[in-house]
């Protein structure tokens, strides 16, 4: 393999952002047909990298060769005619056309010398785009009764019309099933063997690991190590990442569960989402929900909280019966409910920090009967809070949501709930996208809410972190629970094969459930 | 479940079921609303306020909106009317009609484009300044056009009436240009997410510059037909079109939100349907002071309609986990 | 400097005095005491529906039904408190009673707005939009497109005295800017604004606010329909009908985003401010009808670049 030409050369590339450098002398190469892992915190310097290389910013010194040639390119359009690809986390597709006008949106092919559709080309060589990433779905299919997965592969046979020879993939498993991850990195190797190279970003070390044959690793915009991934490790890649070595991932748990409930639920259907579900969680206990994407984890999560309706069963909260909770109801009885996204349903991003942290618990500080808001108490009480959840010094309060990093946003939303002093959280992914050193303070929190008396639910794809957190964990699929196991027990095959046990849905795969909203905008 | 599916079936065509049932019930009540001269007469009353509408809906399918519309018609009439006066040929006046719906459609995705305004600030300044501009070219009287123009409104080419037909062309054009031209799928991808066509290096500006000007000219359009119709340019012509325009749109299933509905069937039917209930308003002798109430009604229950079957898709799309066993 | 200034919320202010100053030496009878009246008589009705409309815009809706609001309550309120004919035509409840009926509509109107928005999830635009048609047709065949005159004084000493009006819409402003800045709802309705998603999740009552924003608004236009009414000593089917540039336009120049979750009662009597000196100086300086209206469309759209160019700088 590392007899193959470079493809790409990226030699002391530097960049400045009003006098702040984010990339110090990087240097590295690509060769053909292999991929390279680039990882590091963020903030490390890889979007910046990657927008040089996309035509987004140009660098201040350095220089960037592709095949030997200089390349410099002014702007996206530049650096997709030089053949070079991105696929997002957040696809680029448009849910309101098909498959074969998102693949040609900007390249129509047209009826000779008039701006006119040829209907019947475009469908052929779509339909052959979808053949070689392997996706048998009729071109004409709208793009948005397609699963996540799904749309994936249609960027990149979108990426292969416009003949790229680098593809820049930027946390592309992230809302990805585990065999839609798998068929991913399946197509990842075919078009390596066809000399395709990839640029390979992502946060879950073990795909990195996986996948590529280089790994470079990213620290404060500088290139802090580079090697074949036989030579390294994990936990190489992590202490080099973050600059000091991690003994352990997970904080130290201390506290057992305590014996009195906090939330119960018994025989919990909804019809067409979940089915007689029923656990305990008791104070002081972290109990996990692990699950592929589409098990039902979240949409029993939007229940327990109120949000969506249930059939028959019953929700108990402090031997209270709930039964018809409103999230108003829930998180005055103390409730909290981290939501899977952030963007969407945690936060106001344009609003301020402060606005932010206080929206849940804003009725404590209004007066009494009367709805005044006691401003000083409420200031006083958010300076103390961002010191307790370590929100980065170099924020204001004042400063608005959106300026800040996945991993400090996270902490708004934590922040935001502990204000309220719940006594039963509900958090989905809790350290979805955010890097591992924001990832570690999470954790850190998590068990001190826990072991200062109140219970924890946490949902989450990633099996290792529900391990290393978990007093307990329930295993759901097809919107049941398959499977429930105690700490002593805990075994990473066991977790998977509950969620993964071939179920009776009558849809082509089990696992592809997780389709999205149709009219979702 | 089928009964479900039966409801957003219905709920699917809620305007052409509300057709249906418009032509029900005034053709029950009045055995001349059912006359194929009436048909023709709802066709070509409807023809200007249709030809305004599918302006409307390339504004609307990129999230946009254009309450100029009404004072194009107005100032696109006036300098018509001012030229036909001085003893232009009618060619030449509809061309500086047209004109004026290109400048005035420029002026918005200027506005829009280059200063990043909201259009819905940028058109209702237009508005205002298009209302004033065609009150002092016409020095706020109302001019009555020459037989010529109303006589072109009343002609017919091989048996059809020539608004119909220019309705038609325009028709033909606006389909064509939406379904069948890079351009028609582009606005569609611009409405639907802004950001991602950027990426995606469809040019956005360029995108929203043309579909403001098609707005304006074929405000223009729509204005002239009218004037064959009315045969008069009064203070208040067009006033206030532009509402009927978007209700038509919004009838027909476009969405305020960018990126979902056609000119064909979507806003066509939307007009023709308005006018259909104005129509059969004006066959029953009803008092015309009730007309906007019961246009409106109507408006407002095909929203209505519309909403509850998206809610409904929406539940019924969110993420179906398991099937339940059939009882 | 120059950054400082545009980028103050007191520019629309400031923009105002600067254009006082510098029109007052040549415009005979600007700076006189009748015409400062004059001006702020212009002011109080249209700041009074603007407030409203504030409340509905930072919450992230809008609400076109205020004009024919304005026109419904008049006729109403005219026609029970009128002295030719009215239901309570000579009795000492006329003017309360006829006020009283012209909130009525206000609230009628609002709550159905907020109704159909909440409850049946349509778009504000589209909801309030029929209802301005349906409720404005509705005044015109009340009436028969008639006007309602013999208003008695107690009724119209209301709009057409100044010093009458002020304080009350003083008053009113003082409420609805400390409710928007320093209570629960204020801070509900901006979070609603910005995320209505996040702000359900968070336990705002997200529909109870929604619903209070267009009741709230229909109130502020019965209110200003009382002060419109007042000022005409008449009650007339079209009255508002031109006012919705003036209302978007004092709001939007304020600095009041349509985007929501931005904006200030104090920001609105800044923009409703700038555009009566506006409309009052091309008014003294003999213009005519259309081409105040032709400056008024530009001046807005003027506003809203200077408001776009001042976000460009804010936010880089």
């Amino acid at each position: 393999m590392s007899s193959s030409p470079r493809i790409l050369e990226f030699d002391s590339v530097e960049k400045s952002f009003f006098g702040v450098k984010v990339l110090k002398a990087v240097t590295f190469d690509l060769r053909t047909g292999t991929a390279i892992g680039l990882v590091g915190e963020n903030g490390a310097g890889k979007s910046t990298l990657m927008n040089i290389l996309g035509g987004i910013h140009t660098p201040d010194a350095g220089y960037i060769r592709m095949e030997g040639e200089p390349y410099a390119p002014r702007n996206p359009q530049d650096a997709a005619r030089a053949g070079v690809a991105f696929i997002h986390q957040e696809l680029n597709l448009f849910s309101n056309l098909t498959i074969a006008e998102n693949i040609f949106i900007t390249t129509f092919p047209r009826v000779a010398g008039l701006p006119m559709i040829a209907r019947k080309t475009v469908r052929e060589r779509a339909r052959s785009l979808l053949d070689q990433v392997g996706l048998s779905v009729n071109p004409n299919t709208r793009v948005e009764s397609l699963s996540a997965g799904e749309r994936q592969l249609v960027e990149i046979a979108k990426a292969l019309s416009l003949d790229a020879r680098i593809i820049i993939f930027d946390e592309p498993t992230s809302s990805l099933t585990a065999l839609e991850t798998d068929r991913l990195f399946e197509l990842i190797s075919t078009l390596r063997a066809r000399g395709i190279s990839m640029i390979y970003i992502s946060h879950a070390l073990s795909d990195v690991m996986k996948l590529c044959d280089d790994i470079v690793v990213l620290r404060d915009g500088e290139v802090v190590g580079k090697s074949r991934t036989a030579e390294t490790s994990t936990a190489k890649l992590i202490s080099l990442m973050v600059g000091r070595s991690i003994d352990q991932l997970y904080p130290e748990r201390t506290g057992r569960p305590a014996a009195e409930r906090a939330l119960s639920v018994r025989n919990l259907s909804q019809p067409g989402i979940v089915r007689n579900i029923a656990f305990d969680l008791h104070d002081q206990e972290i109990l996990g929900i692990s699950g592929l994407m589409g098990s039902g984890r979240s949409e029993l999560a939007r229940i327990l909280f109120g949000l969506d309706p249930f059939e028959t069963g019953e929700v108990l909260l402090w031997g209270e019966n709930l039964p018809k909770p409103s999230p108003r109801q829930c998180v005055r009885m103390g409730m909290a409910f981290l939501t899977e996204n952030r963007r969407e349903e945690g936060l106001c991003m344009e609003a301020s920090i402060a606005e932010n942290m206080a929206l849940v618990s804003l009725p404590n500080f209004a007066n009494r009967g009367g709805y005044w808001i006691d401003h000083g108490r409420l200031s006083k009480s958010l300076t103390a809070l961002r010191g307790a959840v370590r929100l980065t010094r170099s924020a204001r309060l004042s400063q608005a949501v959106r300026t800040l990093s996945g991993g400090n946003q996270q902490k708004v939303v934590l922040a935001k709930w502990l204000l309220n002093r719940p006594r039963v959280f509900i958090l989905d992914e809790p350290t979805r996208g955010i890097d591992v050193g924001a990832k570690y303070e999470v954790y850190s929190l998590i068990n001190k809410l826990a072991s200062d008396g109140a219970a924890v639910l946490i949902i989450s794809s990633e099996i290792e972190e529900l391990i290393g957190m978990c007093d307990q964990i329930l295993v759901m699929r097809n919107g049941e629970i398959a499977d429930t196991i105690r700490r002593p027990d805990f075994d990473r095959e066991r977790i998977l094969r509950g969620a993964l046990k071939q179920s009776h849905t009558t849809r082509t795969s089990p696992v592809e459930t997780a389709r999205h909203d149709p009219e979702s905008r | 479940m089928t009964l479900q599916k039966l409801i957003l079936v219905a709920l699917r065509y809620t305007t052409l079921l509300l057709f249906g049932a418009v032509f029900l019930v005034f053709g029950s009540l009045s055995s001349k609303f059912l006359e194929p001269v009436n048909v023709v007469n709802i066709l070509t009353q409807s023809s200007s306020t249709a030809i305004v509408a599918i302006g409307m809906t390339f504004v609307l399918l990129t999230a946009g909106v254009d309450l100029s519309v009404g004072s194009i018609m107005f100032v696109a009439v006036a300098v018509a009317g001012k030229m036909i006066f001085t003893g232009y040929s009618l060619g030449l006046s509809i061309c500086a009609a047209l004109c004026v719906g290109f400048v005035f459609g420029r002026l918005n995705s200027i506005l829009i484009v280059r200063f990043r305004i909201m259009p819905f600030i940028v058109t209702l300044g237009t508005l205002y300044f298009g209302r004033g501009f065609g009150l002092w070219l016409t020095e706020t009287r109302a001019m009555n056009m020459p037989d010529a123009v109303t006589q072109l409104g009343a002609a017919r080419i091989a048996g059809i009436p020539i608004p119909i037909l220019i309705f038609l062309s325009v028709l033909a054009a606006g389909h064509f240009v939406l379904t069948q031209t890079p351009l028609g799928r582009q606005i569609y991808a611009v409405g639907n997410d802004p950001e991602a066509a950027r990426k995606a290096g469809i040019r956005v500006n360029r995108i929203l510059g043309v579909v403001y000007v098609l707005s304006g000219v074929c405000a223009a359009i729509g204005g002239f037909v009218a004037l064959t119709q009315t045969g008069a340019v009064s203070p208040t012509f067009g006033n206030q079109k532009e509402f009927s325009a978007i209700a038509a749109a919004v009838l027909g299933g476009t969405s305020l939100f960018g990126g979902r509905g056609t000119i064909f069937p979507g806003t066509v039917l939307g007009a023709v349907l308005i006018q259909t209930v104005e129509n059969g308003l004006v066959i029953l002798n009803v008092d015309p002071y009730l007309y906007p109430l019961v246009t409106s009604a109507v408006i407002f229950l095909a929203v209505l309609i519309d909403t509850t079957r998206t809610n409904l898709l929406e539940k019924l799309g969110r993420r179906p986990i398991r099937v339940e066993p059939v009882r | 400097m120059v950054k400082r200034l545009i980028q103050s919320e007191y520019l629309v202010l400031l923009l105002s005095a600067v254009y006082f100053a510098a029109l007052a030496p040549f415009t005979p009878g600007f700076a006189s005491t009748g015409n400062l009246a004059n001006i702020l008589s212009s002011m109080l009705p249209l700041l009074v529906v603007a407030m409203g409309q504030t409340f509905v815009l930072i919450a992230g809706g809008i609400d076109l039904s205020v004009t024919s609001t304005i026109a419904l309550a008049s006729v109403v309120g005219a026609s029970v408190a009128t002295g030719d004919q009215g239901i309570l035509s000579g009795n000492s409840l006329a003017t309360p009673g006829g006020i009283l009926a012209m909130l009525l509509v206000g609230a009628t109107v609002g709550s159905f707005n907020g109704a159909a928005i909440t409850r049946f999830r349509m778009p504000p635009f589209i909801v309030t939009l029929t209802t301005m048609i349906f409720v404005s047709g509705f005044a015109v065949w009340l009436t028969q497109s008639k006007s309602i005159f013999n208003l008695p004084t107690t009724f119209t000493i209301l709009g057409s005295n100044v010093w009458v009006a002020l304080p009350l819409v003083a008053v009113a402003t003082l409420v609805m800017h400390f409710a928007l800045s320093r209570t629960l709802l204020g801070h509900w309705i901006y979070a609603i604004g910005h995320n209505k998603n996040a702000a359900e999740i968070s336990g705002v009552p997200v529909r109870r606010v929604l619903l209070f924003t267009y009741i709230a608004s229909g109130l502020c236009a019965a209110a200003a329909s009382i002060l419109y009414t007042g000022r005409l000593e008449s009650a007339s089917p079209v009255m508002g009908r031109n006012i919705l540039l003036d209302l978007i336009g004092a709001t939007v120049i304020g600095g009041t985003s349509l985007y929501g979750g931005k904006g200030k009662i104090l920001w609105t009597v800044y923009g409703v401010l700038f555009l009566a000196l506006i409309d009052n100086s091309l008014n003294l300086l003999n213009l005519s009808y259309f081409t105040i209206m032709m400056a008024k469309g530009a001046v807005i759209v003027m506003a809203a670049t200077i408001d776009s160019v001042r976000n460009k700088l804010l936010n880089s």
